[in-house]
């Protein structure tokens, strides 16, 4: 099946920073993807490429094989929230959707749909200057939902949301998946998404570092050797002479790529005394924060 | 585009800023009409020349058209709404148009209110003073018709300035710098290019007869040659430039 969202070489540079460097990633149809990375990762960026709001540098970025400008009328197949506050204040939640409607054609009766949907029917006719950020967020919901899209794709959604609201986002992306449609969601926080998604698209520095399934990331990244030692710093001297990295806090540190046996044995011949010593499976924010640890230039 | 230019209408009707940029025109029109039109000595406002700048105080129509056509596009930035308008409509060449066409219509509304204020207000002032009204058929025709066009026309340059500027505080300085300040100052200094500027050009298309004005109908080629110029120009930084 060919891919939902395609990026080739996908490259934005301004001026001397390359905010996005040479991407390339596919989506699969019927799969909730989360697009990871620290702020300033060059998320928000390869959205805006994505959604024909910025023109890539090199490269290209394609959605159903075309580029968004190209689809013939998009908000009939692609949904899309880029920042939750896109609001004119002084309009009501009902006109700011009547706005984006009526532009595609779309009749009144969906607007009122997809404010039941996102539950602000009740809300609809007051002035957006009114609404909390969780309302705010499901009013960008509801204008991505408003053509029935097939590919969701949301920055950041959960920004703001209080834990009631991030439960209901994670509900509401489930169902939406489950019938088939495909999900671009991003965040800085992979445990924010980390329940929702199924696979992870993680960049840094706009590059890609990271594209699997969520339950291969664990997997595949491995664990560590959790040691603790009152003489923490001279286990690390021991270690790094023995060419293992270790790194860690106060009395604890971890060893990577090596064994419990090693660690042990090295810390006798040093002569450390060790509290504890075992192999420890990396959790997923572990391994999100390992792969995003390298600031960029 | 017939889609788009209904979903502009309704972000013109939608929010306050055209019923505030409304009544700030009925007031500015009235103050004028009520204050030259009480306090200015008979003399000064008898004869056609007269009357037709008297009457002419309704063409403020067209800097709160220009106004509103520059909310329409400057607010979308403010408010980040071009976010969700470019992704339904993608082509920004459309999205523009249907401004366009939008504003030209919102001018024409305020136009209507303004003449219509100017006119009624001001000819019964007139009246009340005894001061005979000179103009004529072809007077009336080219000053209400004039400022009806011409009105519609700022919309239009409005939302070619804010497509431009983009910056909405920017943009609207700029226009009331333009049109309060450069405009008379060029007209003043150097006549035979003032003349070219869009608010003599408006001046020239409601039949004044001031001395180095373009006639009605060279006039209207000038204010729509300005009003292409800014449209086009929009268009194409529109078309380039990345929306953040």
């Amino acid at each position: 099946m060919a891919p939902v969202v395609r990026a080739e070489s996908l490259t934005k540079r301004f001026g001397k920073l390359t905010a996005v460097d040479n991407l390339s990633f596919a989506l699969e149809p019927g799969t909730i993807t989360g697009f990871l990375g620290p702020n300033g990762a060059g998320k928000t960026t390869t959205l805006r490429m994505l959604l024909g709001l910025a023109q890539p540098t090199q490269g290209e970025a394609l959605i159903f094989e075309q580029r968004y400008a190209h689809i013939a009328q998009p908000a009939l197949r692609i949904g899309a929230v880029l920042e939750a506050t896109d609001f004119h204040p002084g309009r009501s939640g009902r006109n700011h959707l009547r706005t984006l409607s009526r532009a595609v054609g779309i009749p009144d009766t969906r607007v009122d749909e997809v404010l039941r949907v996102v539950e602000l029917d009740k809300a609809a006719n007051r002035r957006v200057k009114g609404y909390s950020l969780g309302m705010r967020q499901r009013l960008g919901l509801a204008a991505a939902l408003l053509g029935d899209p097939e590919l969701l794709v949301l920055d950041e959604p959960a920004n703001g949301l209080d834990p009631e609201g991030v439960r209901w986002l994670r509900d509401f992306l489930r169902g939406f998946a489950q019938s088939g449609h495909t999900v671009l969601v991003s965040s800085h926080v992979l445990a924010e998404v980390a329940q929702t998604v199924d696979h992870v698209l993680i960049i840094n520095g706009g590059k890609l570092v990271r594209e699997s399934r969520l339950d291969e990331l664990t997997a595949t990244m491995g664990g560590a050797v959790r040691v603790r030692s009152p003489e923490a710093a001279k286990l690390r001297e021991a270690l790094a002479r023995a060419e293992i990295e270790a790194d860690g806090h106060d009395h604890t540190l971890f060893a990577h790529g090596t064994t419990t046996e090693r660690v042990g044995e090295i810390a006798a011949a040093a002569g450390v005394v060790l509290h504890e010593l075992r192999t420890e499976e990396s959790s997923l924010e572990e391994v999100f924060l390992e792969l995003t640890a390298e600031r960029p230039q | 585009m017939i889609g788009q230019t209904r979903a502009e209408l309704l972000k013109i009707r939608s929010t306050r800023t055209t019923l505030g940029l409304a009544l700030g025109m009925v007031a500015i029109i009235l103050l004028f009409i009520v204050l030259s039109g009480l306090l200015s000595d008979v003399t000064s406002l008898g004869g056609a020349e007269n009357e037709r700048e008297y009457f002419g105080i309704g063409s403020f129509a067209g800097l709160f058209s220009a106004l509103a056509g520059i909310m329409l596009v400057t607010g979308e930035y403010r408010f980040g709404t071009i976010r969700p308008t470019l992704l339904f409509t993608p082509r920004r060449s459309t999205v523009l148009a249907a401004k366009i066409i939008a504003s030209f219509f919102a001018g024409l509304v305020l136009a209507v209110i303004g003449e219509v204020l100017a006119v009624g207000v001001g000819g019964a002032i007139l009246h009340g003073r005894d001061v005979a009204v000179n103009l004529h058929g072809r007077d009336w025709a080219l000053l209400t018709l004039g400022t009806v066009a011409g009105t519609a026309l700022w919309g239009a340059i409005g939302v070619g300035l804010g497509m431009i500027v983009r910056n909405q505080v920017g943009a609207i300085i700029g226009i009331l710098a333009w049109v309060f300040v450069i405009e008379n100052l060029l007209f003043g200094l150097a006549p035979s290019v003032g003349r070219y500027v869009p608010g003599q050009a408006q001046n020239g298309l409601m039949g004044f007869n001031t001395a180095h004005l373009l006639a009605p109908a060279a006039s209207a080629a000038v204010l729509l040659a300005w009003t292409a110029v800014l449209c086009v120009s929009g268009a194409a930084l529109a078309a380039r430039r990345d929306v953040s």
